[in-house]
């Protein structure tokens, strides 16, 4: 007698699974308990065993098709045991009688075909009741419209839990009496809509909290050899002043040279590694905020960059920036330190999947060889993308520049 | 203002009508020496027996010859016995009393009004019970009333016949013999327009013809249950008075219709769709709900054929319902 293997539950939440590999072919002998095939859950790839002893008559799902769990995806029965009556099995009973024989090996796909889409379907209709919207009479969604009011919060008293008029009216009521008890009617000085500017800004950086998964890395960073550096060039050079930002650029297009991986973006469902290492340096504006970028930065030199940064700079403050001059970035650097701040968290430029903040560079006692001394330190921390950047790797990339920035020859060979 | 029947006030209107103008004159089946079949011309014929003209029974030639007579200036009433019978004038009714107006670019008109007795509720049968008001509310270029009160008929009868256009008027036999307020002299009552004959806070009962005091009964009876209904007499289907109507179910955010006629494709579904096209629908906190006949031919058997459409105490159980289901 043959029986059916379904797609398996392995955890709490799955809800399908993917088809990795069939251990087994359409003909093998399989013994309960062995491996039959390999499945991918949205946790783990397991090797999912054999329910049944027998031949495996009739594979179900091919190698890569999602399946949902406890839908069928093989037949395991006797040698020369009629598969067909299985299938039709599993779904409506008498549609395997009226086949005709010539055609039987298309019209077993299509009744498998029927019968596994009945079967979503069912599950499907189930879903949409789920998620349907709340039943809720013309008035009572009015007057949740009116006041901004999810009807989802609101229980109805009406046939089938229907929401009415009262319903909200009582749960505008309740939710009105707590703050009114402790607040003040709140006095505002001026109000600004969050539109241009100010409006991309808020879009975007709300738009990356939620879809990237941040996390952080700080390292504190000796400075003393780049400033020695800094200050031998700008002895050095007339014409053209290396700041700080010049030689962070610099330092993080040499170091992601090694993490292509930092130099990549998130296009849907994709990680693209950029070929041009182009830096952004996040530049305060009066009414907002915006990342010229400095193409190339890795194959630059630090006075080429250095005049670059200051004409895109210029052009930023005064809005002259073109499209091309603030896009295309792959990895952004972001600087507080002249508003002495030590350390914060920068949220992520998207596409862009790393962030560097860096804050100011200030003189801190530290233990060099047991002994106390005082060098100049900063703070840098990188925020990453978690779904594309593991901690240790955005440890090791932090650690480059560290490296890089501690024995600033590093970037100029 | 005194108190008078339904069939006093329309005797008072034609009367009046009669005497204000020399066009205006009624032909129907027995109305002369017999005074109709519901006795509306009883004991007129003397005084107005060129005003009473009494026809062979041919539905098809007292509304062809209706057309005729309006077509060329004057005013005739016609009375159809049973308004059943007019089954048998569609032609007249439809294709020419509706378009011809139209279809002469106005050079023609038809001030024409065919007086109808509706209705079930005497024990005619099937043939002799029907409500059709909606049939004919279909046809555009058809005027379609139906006055509920004493005061009503009068001063809507009037204004039928005063109006350049067909109108069909539809009486139900179960108001002739009852009683209200009319007064003595001129006045019309305006085709189109809806009345409030109670008001109310909770729910907006739309009624038509026998169904408004049947609501106005049971709206004094829903008292009781602490549930005010407001009451509006739809008094005429085309045109449609949905002003009146949007604004108390605006009011009162909940609706039932009450219908004489069958329930399908009856007028009721078409003030649910006013309803819901218009402001009204964010007002709405129940579904709008129709009482009406049942979709059969009106039984014989007394009993079958008072279940056969709404009753008073089917108005308060259907109004009760919108507020007890939760």
């Amino acid at each position: 007698m043959a029986n059916v293997e379904l797609m398996p539950k392995l955890g709490m939440t799955m809800a399908e699974g993917v088809i990795l590999r069939w251990i087994k072919k359409e003909g093998d002998r399989v013994e309960q308990g062995e491996p039959l095939l390999e499945i991918q859950t949205d946790k783990v790839n397991i090797e999912e065993e054999s329910s049944y002893s027998g031949v495996l008559l009739k594979i179900l799902a091919p190698e890569g098709a999602t399946v949902p769990i406890n839908e069928p995806i093989a037949i395991i029965g006797e040698e020369g045991e009629d598969v067909e009556k299985i299938l039709s099995g599993i779904g409506k009973s008498s549609q395997s009688g009226q086949l005709e024989s010539e055609n039987r090996e298309t019209e077993k796909a299509e009744v498998k075909g029927a019968e596994l889409k009945g079967i979503k379907e069912s599950v499907r209709e189930e879903r949409h009741v789920q998620t349907d919207k709340p039943r809720a009479t013309p008035v009572a969604r009015k007057i949740a419209k009116e006041n901004k009011l999810d009807l989802k919060e609101v229980v109805g008293s009406g046939p089938k839990g229907r929401i009415q008029r009262a319903d909200v009216e009582k749960y505008l009521k309740e939710i009105e009496v707590k703050p009114a008890i402790t607040a003040k009617p709140e006095e505002i000085s001026g109000r600004v809509p969050l539109t241009g500017m100010r409006g991309i800004i808020a879009d975007k950086m709300q738009k990356s909290m939620n879809t990237a998964p941040h996390f952080y890395v700080t390292m504190e960073i000796d400075m003393s050899e780049v400033l020695t550096l800094r200050e031998r060039l700008n002895g050095k050079l007339k014409d053209v002043k290396i700041s700080l930002n010049t030689i962070l650029i610099k330092a993080s297009a040499t170091a992601i040279k090694g993490f292509p991986i930092v130099n990549a973006y998130v296009e849907e469902n994709s990680i693209v590694m950029k070929e041009g290492i182009n830096i952004g340096l996040a530049v305060a504006l009066e009414d907002g905020l915006i990342v010229p970028v400095v193409k190339d930065a890795d194959k630059k030199g630090l006075s080429e960059i250095a005049r670059e940064e200051r004409a895109l700079v210029e052009k930023a403050r005064n809005g002259k920036l073109m499209p091309d001059e603030y896009s295309g970035g792959s990895f952004t650097i972001s600087n507080l330190g002249m508003f002495d701040v030590t350390r914060f968290t920068a949220i992520i430029n998207q596409p862009e999947v790393a962030i560097l903040a860096v804050g100011m560079v200030r003189e801190v006692p530290v233990v060099v060889n047991g002994e106390i001394v005082i060098r100049p330190i900063m703070e840098a921390t990188l925020s990453s993308d978690h779904r594309v950047i593991d901690g240790a790797v955005a440890a090791r990339f932090l650690k480059r520049i560290k490296e890089i920035l501690e024995d600033p020859i590093q970037m100029i060979v | 203002m005194s108190e008078k029947t339904y069939i006093d006030a329309l005797a008072e209107a034609l009367r009046e009508e009669f005497d204000r103008d020399e066009n205006v004159f009624m032909m129907g089946e027995d109305i002369g020496i017999y005074g109709g079949a519901f006795g509306v011309t009883k004991g007129m014929y003397p005084k107005y027996k060129d005003k009473l003209l009494d026809t062979p029974i041919s539905e098809a030639s007292i509304v062809g010859a209706g057309v005729g007579c309006a077509l060329v200036g004057m005013r005739p009433i016609v009375e159809i016995m049973f308004s059943d019978f007019m089954m048998d004038a569609m032609e007249w009714i439809v294709n020419q009393a509706a378009k011809l107006r139209y279809m002469t670019g106005g050079q023609l008109k038809v001030p024409m009004v065919i007086r109808a007795p509706m209705g079930c509720g005497t024990g005619a049968a099937a043939q002799h019970s029907q409500s059709l008001p909606a049939l004919f509310a279909h046809i555009p270029g058809l005027k379609v009333v139906m006055p509920a009160t004493p005061y009503d008929v009068k001063g809507m009868l009037k204004a039928a016949v005063r109006d350049d256009n067909p109108v069909i008027f539809f009486e139900h036999k179960l108001l002739y013999w009852t009683k209200g307020d009319v007064p003595e002299g001129d006045y019309t009552v305006p085709i189109g327009k809806a009345a409030v004959k109670r008001e109310g806070k909770d729910i907006t009962i739309i009624a038509g013809s026998i169904m408004v005091p049947r609501s106005m009964e049971a709206a004094e009876k829903l008292k009781e249950y602490g549930i005010d209904a407001e009451v509006i007499d739809i008094r005429s289907l085309v045109p449609m008075d949905v002003e009146t109507i949007v604004e108390s179910v605006s009011k009162t955010g909940k609706a039932i219709i009450v219908e004489d006629d069958n329930k399908n494709n009856g007028w009721g579904s078409e003030v649910v769709s006013k309803l819901i096209e218009s402001d009204a629908f964010d007002y709405l906190d129940e579904p709008i709900k129709r009482l009406a006949g049942k979709d059969i031919p009106i039984p014989y058997a007394p009993e079958l054929e008072r279940a056969a459409v709404p009753q008073i105490e089917d108005i308060i159980e259907g109004v009760k319902e919108i507020f007890d289901k939760r």
